[in-house]
């Protein structure tokens, strides 16, 4: 978390190296960046190859953001984190703060329950074996703890708005310092025995830094020597001790406190703890004896950990905007006593935040290795509660703007980071059209694992009525199935995209397959197209002829030769495919009982000289008189210009009999 | 139903199937999740421990928080799970393989591991690439799978290295397959056509028996997304399709479907009745719901002593013969699966976490 371990990177290959390590990157979608070699070239260098041209490999690199979030563990806090984002969003105008605050908590537990888990995790032998992943445990731990810890401030000082905030950050220091509370446990259950022990005074002093007056009076209950005068003192100068409540009038209060103050005041310098010194040192720590604080900063491990503490002592009615003051100030103390400690950027964050400066605690909560999970979330919700609004305006900070590019962001990176997809589009979706547009060009991205995954994409894209991803996915999978022999997918995939295109093409796939072989490819699949032929006048071909081919196959002649004139008629046949429906035709012109009446065989006749003949024609102009390499091809014949006068002979055969017993028919 | 407790449990595993440990006489404690579009996928064994954070208030108590009490590493996306019997978990996966688990309950730690694992049944003829295996359902000792290859493949839970029967049963990828006797089986394909198999002969010997699904659009596609029978009267299956609609066949009389619900605004993802009570029926859907449809006592009454008379099959009356509750809304992303024992429903699916819902009704 500090700026001096920004992650760096290196090529360090000979073609690197030959031109000083120099490098040159783009940016790839899924923040990624592509680095390479780079030599510097002006308008002014020579434009010679290089002496050392075509020596060394050109090595590309992909490098790429380490995340947290490769860890399962961590998982649940982005999907958990989503659902309350979600939540927060369908928040209407007249929310109440109180809603706000639970939201809040919401994602701080989200954050607590995750280092949980991570504690938890990290115990675990496996990770314990593995250093490589347990550093990244430890480092998400660090990372989080400041996310909760600087929430939880951000809360009370923003969220909250309360008038009082000494209460709650007493909480918030005794949650992120708990050593003190786990010892102070121990003592408690050591009862009488616990006076002798080493720290035992010690432990009340931070107890007492820490604002636990009441812990405090029940360990001190518990030592051998609490019937002593001192001791009794002490327990009364605790026990009263005025603790402001909200509704109190205020000034009642200040002469109450002032009281109390005074009192215990002269109960030390009378000597009444003389004969405890200890004793009497926790007492001036209550009363905010500042030499007694500054030795108690000496032992500190944290700058901001006794803050709470001294102000209860000190200021107990510290209202948010004198924070800053009181804040300010401990910090120059902190540092004067401890020059050799440097504050690390978390404190930093929390100097600004009791500083009220907003605008830097954003710009460093962006810094922290967290994909900026947190500083979304927490702009987000700033800009809900609408708390910090004029603060924003008067810093010339567009707030909406900020929020808007922050989510876009993060949304935009879980979508491209693999299986994080279904999270990223619900922050996409509230980025207006920006977010559209980066779905449509993210959301057939996605690698296509099954097809399962592959109609969840299109669930979603059809959704948010984005047709045309919809349609490329289809494609995409058409294609592929297309690739795989597994013609019936691909034609459904190609009905699913609508495109009429595509549909044409596997239709003429499968119906030049089957005159060229004679067996129909899919049958399931076009016995069922149903109403969804209509997409293409291919399809519509395609299924009509399959119909013709089951009657036939079925032995049902007469409807056969029915749907075979109507096919003729219908103006869809395609090219090609004249031939092979016109030969269809023979069979049925040559059959013993006519099966086709006079006036259609006229028309087939008709066809065959107006459709098939000129296609002839234009064949052999292109490729010769004997050519073999006829565009037109069904496997029944060899070449179809040889069996033009059989079916002329053929229809002439059927229109006589059909003239015949047309016109022999009764007439009624 | 207001007295329904739900509770969320993130468990950082996209959930494709959720079931129950089949237990005889008592609630079921334990259950097993297969994730999906993970890195590393598992199967999981959870048991529900008493909440040990339970605090005093009653309002939002959560009284038993799942545990992960053993997992078993996959190849690849868990696509179905089934039990075969008390602790014989059948697994498919979309590698297309089938996995059998074996599950012991024991008093601390329970276990689970894989005892066998079928040669590869799905596979693109033309590739050679493995085609995920899409669904399972078993009946007795028999397990069906179906894959994106169009198969239908029929093993012996005792020896699923060997394949009894491997029926082409489609061009098209199937989605969904259902037993609804001993030896004949439904597949559905994603154009919408359920295909009547039969186990015991080969592919060209199959009857050509197929129906499709209602759909209100018969110009777009409209696929079967799962399938069930109902448990006493197995000639009523339930299609649950992509637009979210519900049709209902009776087997008996394929020529046209006996009724048509429009339901979900979105597919369903997993149909099913209850497995005790026949007059609940569940439905989870891609858009975050599981609904409870449960046959309107009242009126029902008289028909169902009638035998064979299910209201299921009554036509348009269906809508005034059963009622609609939501079990779980407004979860905004898929709900993969569910599973119902006794009063205790168990779901899972794309938000990463299993609800637990207590007091079904």
């Amino acid at each position: 978390m500090n700026d001096s371990n920004v992650p760096a990177f290196e090529l360090g290959d000979s073609l690197a190296t030959r031109c000083g390590n120099t490098l040159t990157g783009v940016f790839l979608p899924g923040s990624r960046i592509a680095l390479s070699a780079y030599r510097h070239v002006t308008h002014k260098s020579r434009d010679t190859p290089t002496e050392t041209a075509g020596q060394d490999p050109v090595l590309i690199y992909l490098a790429q953001e380490t995340t947290l979030f490769d860890e399962p563990v961590l998982r649940s806090v982005l999907a958990e984190a989503n659902a309350t984002f979600a939540t927060l969003q369908q928040l209407g105008p007249r929310t109440t703060r109180a809603e706000y605050v639970n939201i809040s908590r919401a994602y701080r537990s989200i954050v607590r329950s995750c280092l949980e888990k991570l504690e938890q995790a990290k115990k675990s032998p496996d990770v314990q074996t593995d250093e490589p992943r347990l550093r990244r445990f430890s480092d998400a731990i660090v990372v989080f703890y400041a996310a909760e810890c600087l929430w939880h401030l951000f809360e009370i000082l923003y969220i909250q708005n309360n008038q009082l905030v000494v209460p709650q950050l007493l909480d918030w220091a005794r949650f992120h310092s708990p050593q003190t509370e786990d010892r102070a446990t121990d003592l408690l259950l050591m009862a009488e025995e616990a006076s002798e022990s080493d720290d035992y005074w010690s432990i009340l002093k931070s107890l007492i830094m820490l604002g636990e007056i009441d812990v405090t009076r029940a360990i001190l209950s518990q030592n051998r020597k609490t019937g002593q005068p001192a001791f009794k003192a002490a327990e009364l100068i605790l026990k009263s001790m005025p603790v402001y409540q909200e509704g109190y009038a205020l000034q009642k209060f200040h002469s109450q406190w002032e009281y109390w103050h005074v009192d215990t005041e002269r109960k030390i310098q009378s000597g009444v703890f003389a004969t405890e010194p200890e004793l009497e040192l926790v007492i001036q720590l209550v009363v905010g004896n500042s030499e007694q604080w500054d030795a108690g900063i000496k032992e500190s491990q944290d700058c901001y950990e006794y803050l709470p503490g001294y102000l209860l002592s000190t200021k107990p009615t510290c209202k948010p905007f004198e924070l800053r003051i009181a804040a300010a100030n401990w910090l120059n103390r902190w540092h004067l006593l401890r020059p050799e400690r440097e504050l690390c950027s978390m404190n930093r964050m929390v100097a600004q935040l009791m500083d009220h400066d907003i605008k830097l605690f954003i710009y460093e909560a962006q810094k922290l290795n967290d994909t900026h999970w947190f500083s979304t979330h927490l702009i987000d919700l700033i800009h809900h509660c609408g708390q910090l609004k004029s603060y924003f305006d008067q810093n010339n900070i567009d707030l909406p703007a900020l929020r808007h590019s922050m989510i876009y962001e993060y949304g935009s990176y879980l979508m491209t980071s693999h299986n994080l997809w279904q999270l990223g589009i619900d922050y996409l979706d509230c980025c207006k059209q920006e977010g559209q547009a980066a779905i449509e060009l993210l959301l057939p991205r996605i690698s296509l694992r099954s097809e399962r995954q592959a109609t969840k994409l299109i669930n979603l894209a059809r959704q948010r009525g984005l047709t045309s991803v919809e349609q490329e996915i289809c494609k995409v999978l058409s294609k592929q199935s297309y690739d795989k022999e597994r013609y019936g997918n691909a034609l459904e995939w190609a009905i699913r995209s609508k495109d009429v295109l595509l549909v044409t093409a596997d239709a003429d796939f499968i119906l030049k397959h089957y005159s060229r072989t004679g067996n129909m490819l899919c049958p399931d699949t076009i016995a069922n197209v149903g109403g969804r032929m209509f997409i293409s006048p291919r399809l519509v071909f395609l299924s009509k002829y399959y119909e013709f081919y089951e009657f036939y196959r079925t032995r049902d002649f007469l409807s056969a030769s029915e749907l075979l004139v109507n096919l003729l008629e219908s103006r869809i046949t395609p090219d090609y495919f004249w031939p092979s429906l016109l030969i269809d035709s023979m069979p049925l012109l040559e059959s013993k009982d006519p099966k086709i009446f006079a006036k259609e065989t006229v028309a087939i006749l008709h066809h065959i000289e107006t459709e098939l003949v000129p296609i002839i024609e234009r064949d052999v102009s292109k490729y010769g008189n004997h050519h073999t390499e006829t565009v037109f091809k069904d496997y029944r014949v060899e070449n179809v210009d040889e069996i033009l006068n059989l079916m002329r002979l053929a229809c002439a055969r059927n229109l006589a009999r059909a003239l015949i017993i047309e016109n022999a028919m009764p007439v009624a | 139903m207001s007295m329904a407790n739900v509770s969320t449990h993130y468990i950082s595993e996209k959930v494709a199937r959720v079931r129950w440990l089949p237990e005889q006489l008592q609630q079921s404690e334990r259950f097993v999740t297969g994730s999906w579009d993970m890195d590393r996928n598992f199967v999981r064994l959870w048991r529900l421990q008493s909440n040990q954070y339970a605090t005093a208030t009653e309002s939002d108590n959560v009284d038993n928080v799942p545990r992960c009490m053993d997992k078993v590493a996959m190849e690849d996306d868990v696509t179905a799970m089934e039990f075969v019997d008390k602790d014989t978990l059948a697994v498919s996966c979309a590698d297309g393989h089938l996995s059998v688990f074996n599950v012991q309950r024991a008093v601390e730690e329970d276990q689970m591991q894989r005892t066998a694992r079928s040669e590869r049944l799905h596979c693109f003829q033309r590739s050679q690439e493995s085609a995920p295996c899409t669904d399972l359902s078993v009946y007795g000792t028999d397990i069906a799978t179906a894959g994106e290859d169009g198969c239908v493949n029929i093993v012996s839970v005792g020896n699923v290295r060997q394949v009894k029967r491997t029926i082409e049963a489609d061009s098209m990828a199937l989605f969904s397959i259902c037993y609804i006797s001993q030896h004949e089986l439904v597949a559905a394909n994603r154009m919408g056509v359920i295909r009547m198999l039969d186990g015991r002969v080969a592919t060209e010997a199959q009857p050509k028996l197929t129906f499709m699904v209602a759909s209100q659009d018969d110009k777009s596609s409209n696929f079967v997304s799962s399938l069930s029978t109902h448990p006493m009267q197995q000639h009523i299956l339930l299609c649950g399709s992509e637009e979210g609609s519900i049709t209902v066949w009776d087997l008996r009389n394929l020529n046209y479907p006996a009724s048509y619900l429009s339901a979900h605004k979105s597919p369903i993802n997993e149909i099913g009745f209850h497995r005790k009570d026949p007059s609940k029926l569940f439905t989870a859907a891609e858009g975050g719901e599981v609904w409870m449809w449960s046959e309107n006592k009242v009126l029902g009454c008289d028909s169902s002593k009638k035998d064979g008379n299910s209201p299921w099959l009554s036509g348009d009356r269906v809508r005034s013969l059963v009622d609609v509750e939501g079990v779980l809304t407004n979860i905004r992303k898929a709900v993969n699966s569910f599973d119902v024992h006794g009063s205790r429903l168990v779901c899972g699916g794309d938000t990463e976490a299993v609800y637990l819902v207590d007091n079904i009704a």
